[in-house]
């Protein structure tokens, strides 16, 4: 996994570089340093940074071991893309309900109405903070309710 | 006298019934984030800075500042009560605070570290009051090549004293370089890596960054490290013990403690990327190599958790003078105060003090009333601390994770700002989980333009030689302060690991 996750940086990396070294002059017009001199150091750098890191982990061949709570890790996870996805479909305020709910539901079981009360009474204070104190913007979704 | 007519004009301002309600807030709020293990300054200030978007600057950086300086209290109950930190500036507050709660001297330490945690922030304060004025009239003959060079300081200092490992601290400081290049190029005008996006071209945003990787990043790797069900069931029961004020002898034993460590924390705290951790650490080891009693460090020696606690109290005070005086942020939470300064259209940097006295000096007055309350809220108030820290984790992090999401939105009403949050927390993740520098990535993140600027500038001026960087009388200071901290932290690092 830590030469998966070095081998996506290096990816970046790569392509970060391209584009620096192809698109972005070295030089500007005037004949000063242009916009691509400070990219073009900085991804030459992570490039060969990443390259010799990546080397040195794959040569490393140390087998890693998974706690046992990733699966925890990966349902917040999970459960926290699935409430920014839901931004835009249920609204904030739906959102914000529904997460709380499903999080709880999964984190602390058998508290059906502890749950129930923390999915309704924090988002409803978010809601009054955000969109009635602060007049901030809060997405409104695509059902168009007025929350 | 300037000094005192600038003191109490801050005063004047900081004493304002709003700027006081909202520094007890702060105070307050700080106390709670430094209790909460895996939930940093950082991340609390990134969450909190869109609440405080329709207040007064002044009142709004009055209370982040509490925030910041206040959770360096709140990290050491944990530390003396449950053996474990808040803040990474509390993991040397363990070595002899929970000794001292398992002997029955819970209250005592909880005491003891108040007392020290408020001389070491006043002390610094004190010396932020003296010192900041004649810093801001120095950096006034800085050039880009000082700039240029304060920014490789405060990252290389970061990288060598706080990343697991060099090499992936100094690639997570790439990696904030590179999307600091992100949109307009400020000199030809040029869009740079935007791909045709709109939303590109102001450049990536840095609060979705911080607020990803500090609060969504921590949270995923507390889930995985599987704090949501270790409870706090050995948390030590301080009332039952018979004495719960300290005795004479604890004040006998570190009455020079006190005074040695904060100024150690304050120096510490001005080098950019030092910090709070590493002046704690520090402290350590100085008071055992000075104590007559080395063998009881370790056992619960008062001086082992007044020392320092003194010291990274003093240190987040020193921080402040960089960035008050430089706008150079030498920490993560201090890059967050930086990117609120800017927001609020304040430029920290050498004529801060002189443009805007009001609030530069209502800033560090408030600090002088938020130590005073931290104080009395660290004594008198530990009944409730204690009842946050049996907060379990598992009702905690939905809640948190809510704020983070709902909290950036509402900064640019953007949906992709708010992926990137979520982006930037799975990566954080795994940074984390690998030994790489989030903090090194949102500092580098929030330099470097300024990086990019004072280089190309520099090697302008210097027709194109890096020799500028070894012509200047305060270059060569700067790298000679630089080869100084860097050897201190790899000292540190070495007396870490003898410890």
């Amino acid at each position: 996994m830590r030469a998966g996750f070095l081998a996506g940086v290096l990816l970046f990396a790569a392509g970060y570089s391209y584009v620096a070294f192809a698109e972005l002059a070295y030089l500007s017009s005037a004949g000063r340093l242009g916009p691509g001199f400070f990219p073009r150091l900085i991804g030459a750098s992570l490039v060969v940074l990443c390259a010799y890191s990546l080397a040195l982990e794959l040569r490393r061949r140390e087998p890693e071991r998974l706690s046992s709570f990733w699966r925890a890790a990966a349902a917040v996870a999970a459960l926290s893309a699935a409430f920014v996805a839901a931004l835009e479909v249920l609204g904030g305020l739906l959102s914000m309900i529904a997460f709380m709910a499903a999080a709880l539901a999964y984190l602390n079981r058998g508290r059906p109405v502890q749950n129930a009360l923390l999915a309704l009474a924090l988002p409803a204070a978010l809601y009054l903070l955000f969109r009635v104190w602060l007049n901030a913007a809060l997405p409104r979704g695509m059902l168009g309710l007025p929350f | 006298m300037d000094l005192f007519a600038n003191l109490l004009l801050g005063l004047s301002v900081a004493v304002s019934p709003a700027n006081l309600a909202y520094l007890l807030v702060g105070v307050l709020v700080g106390m709670i984030v430094g209790i909460i293990p895996g939930f940093g300054p950082s991340a609390a200030l990134a969450v909190l800075l869109p609440i405080t978007f329709g207040m007064d600057p002044t009142s709004a950086v009055i209370m982040l500042a509490a925030i910041y300086y206040g959770s360096q209290y709140g990290g050491t109950i944990t530390s003396i009560l449950l053996n474990t930190p808040g803040e990474s500036s509390s993991v040397a507050a363990t070595f002899d605070g929970y000794p001292l709660a398992q002997q029955g001297r819970a209250g005592p330490a909880l005491v003891m570290q108040a007392i020290a945690s408020f001389v070491g922030g006043t002390l610094g304060v004190i010396l932020i009051t003296v010192l900041a004025p004649a810093f801001a009239q120095l950096a006034r003959r800085f050039g880009p090549p000082e700039f240029f060079l304060l920014v490789v300081m405060g990252l290389a200092t970061l990288i060598v004293m706080i990343a697991g490992n060099w090499r992936y601290g100094v690639i997570s400081a790439l990696l904030g370089f590179a999307l600091g290049t992100v949109g307009v190029d400020l000199e030809t005008g040029q869009s740079r890596f935007t791909f045709g996006s709109a939303e590109l071209i102001g450049g990536i945003d840095f609060i979705p960054i911080a607020i990803g990787l500090f609060g969504l990043g921590e949270f995923y790797y507390a889930f995985y490290a599987g704090l949501h069900v270790s409870g706090s069931g050995g948390i030590v029961q301080y009332q039952n013990e018979k004495r719960f004020w300290p005795e004479a002898r604890d004040f006998a034993e570190t009455r020079v403690t006190f005074a040695r460590s904060s100024l150690l924390g304050f120096v510490i705290g001005v080098i950019p990327g030092a910090g709070a951790t590493v002046a704690s650490l520090m402290s350590y080891s100085v008071e055992k190599s000075a104590s007559r009693t080395p063998e009881k460090f370790g056992k619960g020696a008062m001086a082992g958790l007044v020392g320092p606690e003194a010291a990274n109290n003093a240190a987040s005070s020193g921080a402040m003078v960089p960035l008050l005086t430089l706008g150079i942020p030498g920490s993560a939470a201090t890059a967050v105060l930086l990117a609120a300064f800017v927001l609020w259209g304040l430029t920290p940097g050498p004529l801060l003090m002189v443009q805007k006295p009001e609030f530069a000096w209502g800033l560090i007055a408030s600090m002088y009333l938020g130590n005073v309350a931290l104080l009395a809220l660290n004594v008198f108030a530990i009944p409730l601390f204690v009842q946050m820290i049996k907060l379990p984790y598992r009702l905690l992090a939905p809640a948190v994770i809510v704020v983070c999401t709902i909290g950036t939105y509402s900064v640019g009403g953007s949906i992709i700002e708010t992926w990137l949050m979520f982006a930037a927390g799975i990566v954080g993740f795994f940074m984390k989980l690998y030994g790489f520098s989030p903090a090194a990535l949102v500092l580098a993140l929030v330099l470097g333009p300024l990086a990019e600027q004072s280089l190309r500038q520099s090697l302008t001026i210097g027709h194109g030689s890096p020799m500028i960087f070894l012509e200047r009388t305060t270059s060569l200071w700067i790298i000679g302060v630089t080869i100084a901290a860097l050897a201190l932290g790899i000292w540190v690092r070495r007396a870490q690991k003898s410890e």
